[in-house]
């Protein structure tokens, strides 16, 4: 068969027909892509045109109750590249090298890196002197932004409960940690069109979102105490050297937190100098430990709601040891404390005494009160990584398990658990949730934004019963193992604890944590004051010798700072052989120089002034002083005293 | 079978003239940032472009006036040289390697891809086949085999390079203009079969090229990398919309589109003339096609027919895979598009063959 014209002119017209209508299906598909995938395409190509500049929020300051800064920011200018803008980069490299301190080859590297913006690393947050040598270089393409850097004003001061923060101001540990999502704020931008150089693009405008600064964040510490705690911790260190310190002061009607602190320390700006255990760890809410005799103010609480014992009444005889199935358990005075009351049990922390309160109490109502004074859970405190403690499992509790909890040993609790409880115990019987952040406040108009309020969790004991430990408490110290926290005028309680450390389920020899909880004043307690001292050395490991006198120290000047007015009618002290004698300060307004010669004769005189008279005089008429301290008098002329 | 020469199409002409123009107003309009970025002249390949249209012109009007017989009679030749520099240009070190095909030889700017000259010495030389074997080609094995065989053994060669582009257009001119000298129906759909078979042998032998498939199935996979390109392109064209950004308004240009001005030309121009001007420019290829398919009825002979559509539907195929491309209804090969694309040999040899086209026009009656 022959192919003919006509075949090749049908096939030629087929050509002409098939392309066409090749051409109407791409531009058909032009079309689609055009007018129906068009919108969402144009979002997608936004997004890949456009850059963010961020803007840094401020992050938000940490104050105490009173508006003293504890955390705040400080300037500190960050150097940026845009390499695409540098013009000679070797010079560049090499003046940046010089005054940020790197190698050359580094600073090249950064400076020649195909990218929009470049930060290099040793240039972040640096000294404003260094940014003004850099800013003086006038280099192109080198531009340095306003950046701050957390700063501390008081150093290790709170450490532990503030925290610190990192390179980029994201909080790290502790409060700033906790509390992160408030202070950092929220970045804000500039978004702008970009062409895939990043340069602008023409013709496109720019969005800018505001950043929203991080909130001010006001603290239940009062920076008063916590100075004077941090004070007594410098103090008992230097003199014991011991493993570690912990103390806490609270506000035992609120819950609020007023110091705490701990040892070892560390400055927020220098933590990576020691060890991560030592910042991660916040100790009074972290660690763990037997609390020994000061949880025996939960076990007398407990009796004494229970009517279980009267402490004046009662009595009972301490042989220096007591049987429980099979097992002796001693106490801790060897011999024994002999025939006494109850409240004489409470005063000598007698062992076997409270062995006793807690057979009186039964195994089911001891634990049960233990639970509501908040034992075996978190007290849910606003800080990272508190702990839980534990207490024995109620299956296993047998007698002679309910006998060494009644006196404190084989339960571990928490510091802050021991403060919560006590506070519970003396306060009128309500436990509080402990807690440190008091309110939040906007940086820009100072208006409160919201605030933290006490938060009773129950009512443990009842006021008569509260009443009854607190003056149980004060007799510790005035008459006890507390002695040492005595202080004029202010009607300190508490008790004293030396629990012995356990490693891998044996206790640790001559290793103690030695502990006091105290308050003031016990008609109506306005401090709690917990400080444990872990293996202090070159000392007797009693808590009545080495920590009881510390917070008696926290208590009398916190209590003087904070405006609690000194108390009549305090359980007399008890006085030992070695207890220096407290004479009363004698007025000495409107004596003469001769008359002061005879009049003091226990006292030493600093005198100052001019004049014949005396004026004024410190301490004030009526306040107890130790025999031979010093008084001071300032003299002046007649008429001019007031 | 010498005719009265009467004169060339002025419409095919003027749509050439019009593409051509339009060409380059794109190619100024896309190169623009990225020349001012390279050669801190704006210009710089706008300026070229104009001189090898200029040359392209000169050329086209000078092969208007060369009857066309020549090609068929020097066909053969040029085949034989075409295969010769097919097989120079895979040695290292004279033929040179550009976006990883070794498909350039000469120097610098004198540089030529034997693949593209291949094209047209296989269309003057298949027409002139095709014209003296037209009663043999029903049969397989005597007309249409060894037609096959010739144009496989080069689209061979070109693969070696590997350029799928060019030798995907050749092989589509190749059948189309057998299809025309009336090769048989069934023929066709069983050298489908086997070229379907083929192509997936192809495309698996070389792994870039089952990526290139996946990507333009789904180019955000690899957004980065296969993708890339494709969803550059799908970025210029969809903002485009109706109307358009406007004549100089493209974004994409901005160095998103890597090398705008070339293969990618008209992902831009949908961006700044929108669907009305993409739609406009595919009118004046289908009208093209038309101008060229009416030459190839009124071919005085058989090979003049054969010659003209095997131009055409070069010009055409190209076209349809340029585009299909750059809308995302095909995978990414890399060939410019006619007239448009920023590039020296592809449009002077674009206009050459037109020139050979004109020149049918001249002996054509209607």
């Amino acid at each position: 068969m022959r192919v003919s014209n006509v075949t090749v002119r049908k096939r030629l017209a087929a050509v002409l027909l098939i392309g066409v209508l090749i051409f109407s299906i791409i531009d058909i598909r032009l079309g689609y892509v055009q007018l129906i995938l068009g919108d969402g395409l144009t979002e997608k190509a936004k997004n890949s045109w456009s850059r963010s500049i961020p803007f840094e929020p401020k992050r938000g300051e940490i104050l105490d109750r009173n508006g003293v800064p504890l955390a705040t920011n400080m300037s500190a200018p960050t150097v940026y590249v845009v390499p695409r803008q540098v013009e000679n980069p070797a010079e560049t490299a090499e003046k940046l090298a010089k005054v940020l301190n790197m190698p050359v080859e580094e600073a090249y590297k950064h400076v020649t890196k195909k990218t929009l913006i470049e930060r290099i690393p040793e240039g972040r947050k640096i000294s404003n002197e260094k940014a003004r040598e850099i800013r003086d270089l006038n280099l192109k393409g080198v531009y340095i932004a306003e950046d701050t850097k957390r700063y501390y004003p008081f150093g290790s001061y709170l450490s532990h409960v503030l925290g610190f923060t990192g390179i980029d101001n994201q909080g790290l540990t502790g409060l700033e940690l906790y509390y992160d999502k408030e202070l950092k704020g929220h970045k804000g931008s500039v978004e702008f069109y970009s062409d895939a150089k990043g340069k602008r693009m023409p013709n496109m405008a720019d969005r800018y979102t505001p950043p929203t600064d991080g909130l001010n964040l006001e603290l239940t510490i009062d920076s008063r105490i916590q100075t004077i705690v941090e004070r007594e911790l410098d103090i008992a260190e230097a003199k014991y050297n011991p493993d570690g310190i912990i103390a806490i002061a609270m506000d035992p009607n609120t819950g609020e937190i007023l110091a705490m602190s701990s040892r070892p320390t560390f400055d927020p700006a220098n933590y990576r100098n020691v060890p991560s255990e030592i910042y991660n760890r916040n100790l009074p809410v972290w660690s763990t430990y037997e609390p020994g005799s000061t949880f025996k103010i939960i076990t007398l609480a407990a009796a004494l709601e229970e009517k279980k014992v009267n402490l004046l009444k009662d009595h009972f005889y301490d042989p220096g040891y007591v049987k429980v199935a099979g097992a002796t358990l001693r106490c801790w005075k060897r011999g024994g404390h002999g025939s006494e009351t109850f409240l004489e049990v409470v005063q000598n922390s007698c062992n076997p005494g409270f062995v006793a309160l807690g057979e009186r109490l039964g195994k089911e109502k001891l634990f049960d009160y233990i639970k509501a004074f908040g034992f075996g859970q978190k007290t849910g405190i606003d800080l990272q990584g508190e702990g839980t403690g534990i207490l024995f499992d109620m299956k296993r509790v047998g007698p002679v398990e309910q006998a060494t909890t009644a006196f404190g040993q084989g339960v571990s609790v928490t510091p802050i658990q021991q403060v919560a409880a006590v506070a519970a115990a003396v306060n009128g019987g309500i436990l509080y949730t402990p807690y440190i952040a008091k309110q939040w406040i906007d940086p820009e108009t100072g208006e409160v934004i919201s605030r933290n309020t006490p938060k009773a969790k129950r009512r443990v004991i009842s006021e008569e019963t509260s009443k009854q430990v607190r003056f149980a408490l004060e007799s510790v110290v005035a008459q006890g193992t507390g002695k040492g926290a005595f202080v004029e005028g202010y009607r300190v309680g508490g008790k004293t604890g030396t629990a012995q450390k356990a490693k891998n389920g044996r206790y640790l020899k001559d290793d103690y944590i030695v502990s006091f909880i105290g308050f003031a004043p016990a008609d109506d307690p306005k401090l709690v004051v917990y400080v444990a001292v872990d293996h202090p050395k070159g000392t007797v490991q009693f808590g009545g010798v080495v920590a009881a006198p510390i917070v008696g120290k926290i208590m009398e000047d916190s209590l003087r700072t904070i405006g609690v007015k000194p108390r009549k009618g305090q359980i007399e002290k008890e006085r030992a052989w070695n207890d220096p004698k407290v004479v009363e300060v004698p007025n000495l307004e409107g004596l003469t120089k001769k008359d002061l010669q005879e009049q003091l004769f226990n006292l030493k005189l600093d005198v100052s002034g001019e004049g014949d008279v005396v004026i004024d005089q410190a301490p004030q008429p009526g306040v107890k002083v130790k025999e031979g301290a010093t008084i001071r008098v300032y003299m002046g002329t007649k008429s001019g005293s007031r | 079978m010498s005719q009265k020469k009467s004169t060339p199409d002025f419409l095919l002409i003027l749509l050439t003239f019009s593409l051509l123009a339009i060409g380059l107003i794109m190619v100024y309009s896309a190169s623009a940032v990225w020349a001012e970025y390279k050669f801190h002249d704006s210009f710089f390949f706008a300026k070229r472009q104009l001189l090898f249209a200029g040359v392209g012109i000169i050329a086209m009007f000078f092969i208007m006036n060369v009857d066309y017989w020549v090609w068929r009679d020097w066909s053969k030749v040029l085949l034989i040289i075409c295969f010769v520099l097919l097989v120079l240009v895979l040695i290292p070190g004279v033929g040179m390697v550009r976006n990883g095909s070794r498909s350039w030889i000469g120097v610098g700017a004198f540089s030529i891809q034997p693949s593209e000259f291949m094209k047209l010495a296989m269309i003057a030389f298949l027409a002139k086949y095709l014209s003296e074997h037209q009663k043999k080609i029903t049969s397989f094995k005597q007309g249409m085999l060894p037609a096959l065989a010739l144009v496989f053994a080069a689209f061979g060669m070109i693969m070696l390079q590997p350029d799928l582009g060019t030798g995907t257009v050749m092989v589509g001119t190749c059948i189309t203009m057998i299809f025309v000298a009336g090769a048989r129906i069934s023929h066709f759909v069983g050298l489908g079969m086997v070229g379907l078979a083929g192509f997936a042998g192809l495309v698996l032998s070389a792994p870039y090229r089952i990526k290139r498939i996946t990507s333009f199935l789904n180019p955000w996979e690899d957004p980065l990398g296969s993708g890339f390109q494709m969803i550059q392109s799908l970025y210029a064209i969809g903002p485009g919309g109706l109307l358009g950004l406007g004549l100089g308004q493209s974004r994409q240009k901005f160095f998103y589109l890597p090398e705008p001005q070339t293969d990618f030309i008209f992902a831009i121009l949908a961006e700044e003339l929108g669907f009305i001007g993409g739609s406009l420019v595919l009118l004046l290829f289908s009208l093209l096609l038309w101008r060229g398919v009416r030459i190839a009825f009124g071919a005085p002979d058989l090979y003049g027919s054969f010659l003209a559509i095997g131009i055409i539907s070069m010009v055409a195929i190209q076209v349809m895979i340029n585009i299909g491309v750059v809308t995302g209804l095909m995978p990414v090969t890399g060939i410019t598009l006619p007239f448009l694309s920023y590039g020296g040999s592809s449009l002077t040899l674009m206009l050459m063959a037109i020139g050979v086209l004109l020149n049918i026009s001249k002996h054509a009656r209607y």
